[in-house]
C-alpha cells in the first residue's frame, strides 16, 4: 500500500494539556480521509502537525516515507484550507490565488493561466479583482480552496472549511468538494466535527476523542459497526442499553438490562456476567399497534412526542421503567402518525442489536 | 463575513451620545482656535490690537529666516523622532505579540510606568545623564572614546530628540501593538503554508496589514513632538530651539498674539503639507509594489 502521510506515535502537549496521545495513522495516496471528533479531540492539532504549523512534542510525520517532522511549514508540499479561510485581506482574489506561485517565482504567464484555471474550477470567474471583504462566505471558501489547490499539493488539508456556511450552501459545497477530489485525485485530509459531513464525503473516517483515535474505517462500517459507545453515540443516533451478559448459546446471547432482556449476535470473547452496552440504531426498530411477535426484542411503551421530519418521523417513546427512547420510522407512504399518548409496540431483530464493550 | 450584532433599543440617541464630547470640543478647542485664527489676520500696534484684516503676519513669518528655520527645524525634529520611534517600537511590539505572549501585560505595564514620573523630573534626569560631567560623558571618557565632554549631547537637537523619543515611546507602542494583536494568526499561517519564508511573510502580509497602526503611531508622534516647547527650553540650547518656543515667547513676554497666532497657523499649514507629501509618496510606493494586479482578461 502506498501511504502518502504516516503519523507515527504523535504526541502533542500544550503545557499540561495533552492534545494528542501517541496517535498513529496512515493516509493512503489519493483518498479522502476525514478526522471526525468533538471539539478539543485533537483533530485540528493533528492536521496542523501535518502542515508544519504545529510541532509534535514526540513522534514523526512522514511524507511519502520521508521524515518531515522538523521541516518548516513553508517548505512542505502540502497546503491547507483554514477554518475561517484566512484570505489575505489586502490582496485581490487573483492575488490570493497567485500568492504561492509568486513565492515560487513561477513565470507570470503560467501564473495567469493557472489562476484562471483555478477560478474556473471553483466557479469564480469574474471575481478575480474583488477583495475578500467583497465576497460571501461561500465565495471566500472557494478562494481559499483555489489558493491551496493551485499549489498542486501532495496532500490538501482542510480544517472545517464549511463550518461557518449555512446548511444548504454546506451541502452544495460538500458535493462540489467530492467532485473536485475525484477530478484532481489529490489526497484530502478533512477535519470536521459534523458526522454527517464525514459520512457524506469520506473514503475513510477517523473517529477521534480525547487525543486518541477511537475507530478508523469506511463510513458504512463506522456507522454500522461502531466499536465503542463513543463512536455509536457520536456518529448517528443510537438507543443505548447497559447490562450484563446473562446467557450465551452459539449464535446469540442475551443481555439483561434494567428494561428488558435483549437478544444479540454473540462475540466469541464474551462471558456470562460481563458488563456490556447494547446499541440499536433508531431506524432499525419497527413500530406497531400490536405486539411484533416475529422479532426477538420487544418492548411496549407510550408515545411522548411525535417529531415530523419530512422523509421520516421520530417518536419519543416512554418505555417501562420511565426511560425515553427515540425511534425513527421511514414514511414510505402517507400513513397516519401516532399521536402522543398512544400505546405502541416496539421491536427489532437480534442482528440489529450491537454489543459494545466500552 | 458574518458578524453577530445585538440590536438593543438605544436609550440615548446617537446625537446625545456624541453630544458631550462635541460640546466640549467646540467650547475648548474649536472656539479658541477659531479666535486665534481671526487674531492671526490682525496686527498689534503698541499695546493695542488693530482689527484690520491683513496677511502681514503670515508674510512676516514665512519670509523671516529665523522663523522659517525654526518651523522647518521643528518639523525635522518631529519627523526624525517619529521615524526613530516607529523603527524602535515595531520590533518591540512584534516581539510582545508573537514571542513573549506571557509577558505582554508586564511589558505594557513597564512602558506605562515611565508615564508615572513627572515629565520635568525626567528632563532633569536626562540632563544629569547627558551633561558635561554626566554619566554618558564619564563613560565615554573612562572608556577612552572621548578626550573631553562631548558638546553634542546636551543643548542640541539630538538631545531634544533623545528625550522626546524617550517620553513618547509608550504612546508610539500602543497603535502598532494593537494592530499586531488584531492580526489574524491564520492569515500569517496561511502565508507560511503557501511557501513564504518568515521574511516573505513579514514583507507580504504582516507589515502591509499592520501599516495602519504604523501610520497612526507615526502621525501621532510627529504631531506631538514637533509642537513641543518644554524640552527645548531645558536641553535644546540655541541649536535645539523650536517653533513652540518662539510661539510661547510671542504669547508670553512679547504679548504679540497676532504674530504668535500666525506662527501657529503657518506651522499647522506646513505640517499639513508635509504629511500630505509623505502620504502621497507612501501611496505611490504602495501602488508601485501593488502594480502587479492580475488582470486576467486583459
Amino acid at each position: 500500500m502506498d501511504y502518502i502521510i504516516q503519523f507515527h506515535e504523535i504526541t502533542k502537549r500544550f503545557g499540561h494539556v495533552v492534545a494528542l496521545d501517541k496517535v498513529s495513522l496512515e493516509v493512503k495516496k489519493g483518498e479522502f480521509l476525514s478526522l471526525l471528533g468533538p471539539s478539543g479531540c485533537g483533530k485540528t492539532t493533528l492536521l496542523r502537525t501535518c502542515a508544519g504549523l504545529e510541532q509534535p512534542t514526540k513522534g514523526q510525520v512522514l511524507l511519502e516515507g520521508q521524515d518531515i517532522t522538523h521541516m518548516p511549514a513553508y517548505k512542505r508540499p502540502v497546503n491547507m484550507v483554514f477554518q475561517r479561510w484566512a484570505l489575505f485581506p489586502h490582496k485581490t482574489v487573483a492575488e490570493n490565488i497567485a500568492f504561492g506561485l509568486t513565492i515560487k517565482k513561477t513565470p507570470r504567464p503560467d501564473i495567469i493561466r493557472q489562476v484562471r484555471a483555478m477560478l474556473e474550477l471553483v466557479k469564480l470567474e469574474g471575481y478575480e479583482n474583488r477583495f475578500p471583504k467583497q465576497l460571501s462566505g461561500g465565495q471566500s471558501q472557494r478562494v481559499a480552496l483555489a489558493r491551496a489547490l493551485v499549489m498542486q499539493p501532495k496532500v490538501l488539508l482542510l480544517d472545517e472549511p464549511l463550518g461557518s456556511l449555512d446548511l444548504k450552501l454546506r451541502q452544495e459545497m460538500q458535493i462540489e468538494l467530492i467532485n473536485i477530489h475525484k477530478r484532481l485525485g489529490t489526497t484530502f485530509i478533512y477535519v470536521t466535527h459534523d458526522q454527517e459531513e464525514a459520512l457524506t464525503m469520506s473514503d475513510r473516517v477517523v473517529v477521534m476523542n480525547h487525543g486518541h483515535i477511537v475507530q478508523i474505517g469506511p463510513p458504512a462500517q463506522i456507522y454500522q459497526k461502531p466499536n465503542s459507545v463513543f463512536a455509536a453515540q457520536f456518529i448517528g443516533q443510537t438507543i443505548l442499553f447497559q447490562g450484563q451478559v446473562s446467557a450465551k448459546n452459539g449464535e446469540s446471547c442475551q443481555v439483561a438490562t434494567d428494561e428488558l432482556i435483549i437478544t444479540c449476535p454473540t462475540g466469541s470473547d464474551l462471558h456470562i456476567g460481563q458488563d456490556v452496552f447494547v446499541s440499536v440504531r433508531p431506524e432499525r426498530v419497527r413500530l406497531n399497534d400490536t405486539p411484533l411477535v416475529d422479532l426477538e426484542n420487544r418492548l411496549e411503551g407510550s408515545i411522548v412526542n411525535t417529531i415530523f421530519k419530512g422523509p421520516a418521523v421520530y417518536y419519543q417513546i416512554e418505555a417501562p421503567g420511565g426511560r425515553i427512547i427515540t425511534v425513527q420510522q421511514h414514511l414510505e407512504q402517507d400513513i397516519p402518525l401516532y399521536e402522543a399518548g398512544s400505546n405502541v409496540f416496539v421491536g427489532w431483530s437480534s442482528k440489529n442489536s450491537q454489543i459494545l464493550l466500552q | 463575513m458574518v458578524t453577530s450584532q445585538t440590536d438593543r433599543p438605544s436609550i440615548l440617541s446617537p446625537w446625545l451620545r456624541v453630544g458631550p464630547l462635541t460640546i466640549m470640543m467646540v467650547i475648548f478647542f474649536v472656539a479658541p482656535i477659531g479666535i486665534f485664527f481671526v487674531y492671526s489676520f490682525w496686527t498689534k500696534e503698541g499695546w493695542d490690537i488693530v482689527r484690520q484684516w491683513t496677511f502681514e503676519n503670515y508674510i512676516y513669518v514665512l519670509t523671516s529666516p529665523v522663523y522659517t528655520k525654526l518651523i522647518f527645524r521643528s518639523l525635522g525634529v518631529g519627523l526624525r523622532i517619529a521615524i526613530l520611534s516607529v523603527i524602535i517600537v515595531y520590533p518591540l511590539a512584534y516581539t510582545m505579540v508573537f514571542k513573549f505572549e506571557k509577558y505582554r501585560d508586564l511589558i505594557l505595564f513597564l512602558l506605562a510606568i515611565s508615564l508615572f514620573s513627572n515629565y520635568l523630573v525626567r528632563i532633569y534626569a536626562w540632563r544629569a545623564i547627558l551633561s558635561s560631567n554626566g554619566l554618558v560623558n564619564w563613560l565615554l571618557m573612562s572608556a577612552g572614546l572621548a578626550d573631553g565632554p562631548q558638546p553634542y549631547l546636551l543643548y542640541s537637537q539630538w538631545g531634544v530628540i533623545l528625550i522626546l523619543l524617550n517620553v513618547y515611546l509608550p504612546f508610539a507602542t500602543l497603535p502598532i501593538y494593537s494592530a499586531l494583536l488584531n492580526l489574524d494568526r491564520d492569515v500569517i499561517a496561511a502565508a507560511a503554508d503557501l511557501g513564504a519564508s518568515p521574511l516573505r511573510v513579514f514583507a507580504e502580509v504582516t507589515l502591509p496589514l499592520t501599516m495602519p497602526g504604523v501610520i497612526v503611531s507615526f502621525v501621532f508622534i510627529f504631531l506631538l513632538t514637533s509642537g513641543d516647547f518644554v524640552t527645548p527650553v531645558f536641553v535644546g540650547g540655541k541649536e535645539g530651539m523650536m517653533i513652540g518656543n518662539a510661539v510661547a515667547e510671542q504669547f508670553g513676554a512679547l504679548a504679540n498674539w497676532p504674530l504668535g497666532s500666525a506662527m501657529v497657523f503657518s506651522t499647522v499649514i506646513l505640517i499639513g503639507l508635509l504629511l500630505g507629501l509623505i502620504f502621497l509618496v507612501y501611496r505611490i510606493v504602495r501602488n508601485v509594489i501593488n502594480r502587479k494586479r492580475y488582470d486576467l482578461y486583459r
